[in-house]
């Protein structure tokens, strides 16, 4: 009889998250052509194109030698990318609250965390053409500098991922954890229970404060403009990905549509008390406030350049102050 | 303004870059030296486009060397033949019909259009603004229509020959017409995009105060073109060429040097463009547009200089039997690289790029055979 | 025509690299992508600028000689199945630059491009109308649909 409910679990968490991916892999698609190619006043490409068909092109690519010191974990970066997005959304189903240590927000930001420190070791490791390698020669008599330290582009990509993990990452945060202050306890399960009793978070002062700051947090950690400073075009050109070729570039593409999707889910457990439960209406729910933050992400990226670091950090210390906020708010 | 001091004592990190960057249009490598993200000192190494005009040129017959001149540059190729070609004219003493220099002159301001449209759409595709650079592209689209429907070809138009225009870029009542209509379309896009851009606080935060060029720097780096006038001196060629003698115009500057300042000051003057397009419309006068009635014979080096979208150009050849000798071209972005390094100076590697693109750089003109003598 | 078949045909990334020609043909390349006007994203051709992503290489320009071993090193780090575009007469042939000293080569010209990388198709014109680049693009779809 146990083992019964547990083998029903399973299955029903998995087809969650099977449904949950292959809807995430319209979502990159849904940005590239209804957001931003209808405010620049063009026709832009296929929806499937940039989310699904691109990663299968690349599935059946060549697999080239990985330019990298330790080319072994290079190559296992994005698959323990996916695993802990994968992770994060199990973390979210009804299923898993029976599991306190998974299901509670210590193991969010905990995984949240690995995601962030992936980007670091990714752009550490990688050795791309592009900038020292590219055979030029320029150390030469009467060049300015003939002893320098010279370091790949990707270096300062990953630089700056350190950095957003000590800051950049405190408003997604402090928006997590804001739904505490009414409901007490770290655990979703008690999130959803509360919420379900006594309405959304969201519908609260200090709910729509923090899912402003959630919605800039979810921003930052996708690394879309203009938060997208680790994979700057006019510098760093893709950052962390730039030695990624054939599986492992399809690996990190899919990561960022499942990434963006979870992260709805995120947030309507967090904020409006509804997880993903397939056998209900309600995981319509949660596909539409996924599709809802990526239409308002489109939106604001369109319309803004990418901040370096001079911007970036009032803009974070001002969303962390609006954090803070909320979270005063909600304990008051 | 306080003068920028390279430390270039202290040199923790190098970041190389080019030669094929997604910020850059042309093949050039430059090299940051960088500290905690901010430039120290930059190095641009010119060299990669070295084709050697000047030598091809040398002992073509002039005809042949004027359109050579045009594969200088993809951007400014109607300013390169028509200076090559006023070299030579100056040299033979060949006198210009009217309507042959007011052609001359829609071309070279259309071509300004152009080359300050790509300007500001690249401008905003290295601040990553891929939208608002869209929409210059949309705009420039016209003007590359008009520059087709006026040469027959989009890029390379050939316009000026010795002693006038071809005959083929003679203007009619219909393709006047369209030239007048399409300058009420893009003046209107244009205010649009200004007002637009000005109004997007993200944007203009983003880039003022970035990559100051002061004035007293940028005249002794000897900066020419827009670049210099966005420092706050107004020098502008055009007001000393006999050929705009009969228009009316106004130098636009601008006072700080940044980025903002350039890009504000690439727009302002694209308007004084128009502006002259639509007298030379107005005005322009019946008549031949090719004077064939000159003799050749050898000439002293004779020199030309005018203003092009990005500064001043400089020709200079002598004539030996019909034959070109002793070519000298000097492109404006041999003289802006200077301040191209300067005003990386200080400023996040981010905005590195941006810094060297506000100065306008057009690296495959300037890939020429070239001796600096320090003195 | 499979699934591979398919979705190679339907999402092309494009990376460009400039030899050294005169300009021209980079920015109406750059221009036939970005621009709203021609938008090559509507047939699925994305820009990249990561020779990692990238399955066609287009290449402007007469190689000079500082741009050979650049290129020859973008091209090694493109994972099959790769094509290579040259674009323009100067990738072509040369251009106006080649044999400029008539019978004596120029130093300075190491190209054509065929000389460098192997070329699948060739967009000739001086500069190329973008509407050429996009057709020429789209003209490689067959080679990309048969490779392995």
């Amino acid at each position: 009889m146990f083992s019964n409910v547990i083998i029903y679990s399973v299955i029903t968490a998995a087809i969650t998250v099977i449904v949950c991916f292959i809807v995430s892999t319209l979502l990159p698609g849904i940005e590239r052509k209804y957001i931003h190619a209808r405010i620049q006043q063009r026709i832009g490409p296929l929806v499937i194109s940039p989310g699904i068909l691109a990663p299968i092109k690349f599935m059946f690519k060549e697999n080239v030698k990985v330019e990298s010191p330790v080319p072994g974990l290079y190559k296992a970066l994005p698959i323990i990318c996916f695993i802990v997005v994968t992770c994060l959304l199990i973390a979210l189903t009804p299923q898993a609250f029976a599991i306190p240590a998974l299901s509670s927000l210590v193991a969010i930001v905990g995984l949240l965390k690995v995601e962030e420190i992936c980007y670091v070791l990714m752009g550490a490791l990688s050795k791309s053409v592009m900038s020292v390698r590219m055979p030029f020669p320029d150390q030469i008599k009467g060049a300015a500098h003939n002893n320098s330290n010279r370091s790949f582009i990707e270096d300062i990509s990953s630089r700056r991922s350190l950095r957003m993990i000590t800051y950049g990452s405190f408003p997604l945060y402090l928006a997590l954890f804001a739904p505490i202050t009414q409901s007490r306890s770290i655990f979703l399960a008690d999130i959803v229970a509360y919420q379900q009793a006594h309405g959304p978070y969201l519908f609260t002062v200090s709910g729509a404060i923090a899912a402003i700051v959630f919605f800039i947090g979810y921003m930052i950690i996708l690394n879309e403009y203009p938060f997208s400073i680790i994979k700057a075009k006019s510098d760093v050109i893709e950052g962390p990905y730039m030695e990624y070729a054939s599986k492992y570039r399809a690996i990190v593409y899919l990561t960022r549509g499942f990434f963006m999707l979870v992260l709805g889910v995120l947030f309507s457990v967090l904020f409006l008390g509804i997880p993903p439960v397939i056998t209900s209406v309600n995981i319509l729910i949660n596909i539409l406030v996924a599709l809802v933050l990526v239409f308002m992400m489109g939106i604001m990226s369109a319309f803004s350049p990418v901040f370096t670091n001079r911007q970036l950090l009032p803009t974070i210390l001002g969303t962390t102050l609006l954090g803070i906020l909320a979270i005063a708010l909600g304990v008051l | 303004m306080d003068e920028k001091v390279p430390r270039s004592k202290i040199i923790e990190t190098e970041i190389p870059m080019g030669t094929v960057h997604p910020a850059a249009l042309e093949p050039y490598r430059v090299r940051f030296f960088v500290e905690d993200e901010i430039v120290q000192e930059a190095e641009i190494t010119i060299g990669v486009n070295h084709r050697g005009i000047e030598r091809i040129m040398e002992g073509l017959p002039v005809e042949k060397a004027n359109a050579l001149t045009e594969k200088i540059c993809g951007i400014c190729s109607n300013s390169h033949i028509w200076n090559s070609c006023r070299t030579a004219e100056i040299g033979l003493g060949i006198e210009i019909p009217e309507r042959a220099t007011y052609i001359r002159v829609i071309m070279g301001e259309l071509e300004r259009l152009h080359s300050h449209f790509l300007y500001l759409a690249h401008g905003c595709e290295v601040l990553s603004h891929e939208t608002f650079s869209m929409r210059v592209f949309y705009l420039r689209e016209i003007v590359m229509e008009l520059l087709a429907m006026i040469g027959g070809n989009r890029v390379q138009y050939g316009c000026s020959v010795l002693g006038g225009v071809r005959p083929r870029c003679d203007l009619d009542e219909a393709k006047l017409l369209r030239l007048k209509e399409d300058m009420d379309k893009i003046e209107e896009g244009l205010t649009g995009f200004a007002n637009r851009f000005i109004a997007d606080s993200i944007v203009m935060s983003r880039i003022t105060g970035i990559g100051v060029l002061p004035q007293k720097q940028a005249i002794e780096l000897a900066v020419t073109g827009p670049t210099l006038r966005a420092t706050g001196v107004a020098r502008d060629l055009r007001t000393t060429m006999f050929e705009y003698d009969n228009f009316d115009f106004n130098v636009i500057t601008q006072p700080d040097g940044d980025v903002k300042s350039n890009l504000l000051m690439r727009a302002l003057e694209s308007f004084e463009s128009i502006k002259i397009i639509r007298q030379a419309i107005a005005n322009i006068p019946e008549g031949k547009v090719i004077n064939t009635d000159w003799e050749m014979f050898d000439t002293d080096i004779t020199e030309s200089y005018i203003e092009v979208p990005r500064g001043t150009l400089y020709h200079s050849y002598a004539l030996e039997s019909g034959r070109v000798r002793h070519c000298v071209i000097r492109t404006p972005s041999m003289a802006n690289i200077g301040a191209m390094q300067y005003a990386c100076i200080g400023d996040q590697i981010t905005d590195a790029q941006l810094c060297i693109v506000q100065c306008d750089p057009c690296f495959t003109c300037t890939d020429r055979a070239i001796e600096i003598i320090r003195r | 025509m499979g699934i591979k078949g398919f979705s190679r045909t339907k999402a092309i990334h494009v990376m460009l690299v400039y030899t050294g020609g005169c300009n021209g043909c980079d920015i109406e390349i750059v221009n036939s992508i970005l621009s709203p006007r021609f938008d090559a994203e509507q047939y699925n051709v994305f820009l990249t600028w990561n020779p990692r992503e990238a399955d066609v290489l287009v290449v402007t320009g007469p190689v000079t000689h500082l741009n050979r071993k650049p290129l020859e090193e973008i091209y090694n780090a493109i994972p099959n199945p790769k094509l290579v575009v040259a674009a323009g007469s100067c990738a072509l042939m040369g251009g106006v630059y080649k044999n400029c000293y008539g019978d004596i080569q120029s130093e300075e010209i190491e190209g054509p491009v065929e000389n460098i990388i192997p070329v699948n198709a060739k967009i000739p014109g001086c500069a190329v109308r973008p509407q050429d680049v996009l057709a020429g693009v789209v003209s490689l779809l067959p080679i990309l649909l048969d490779a392995d």
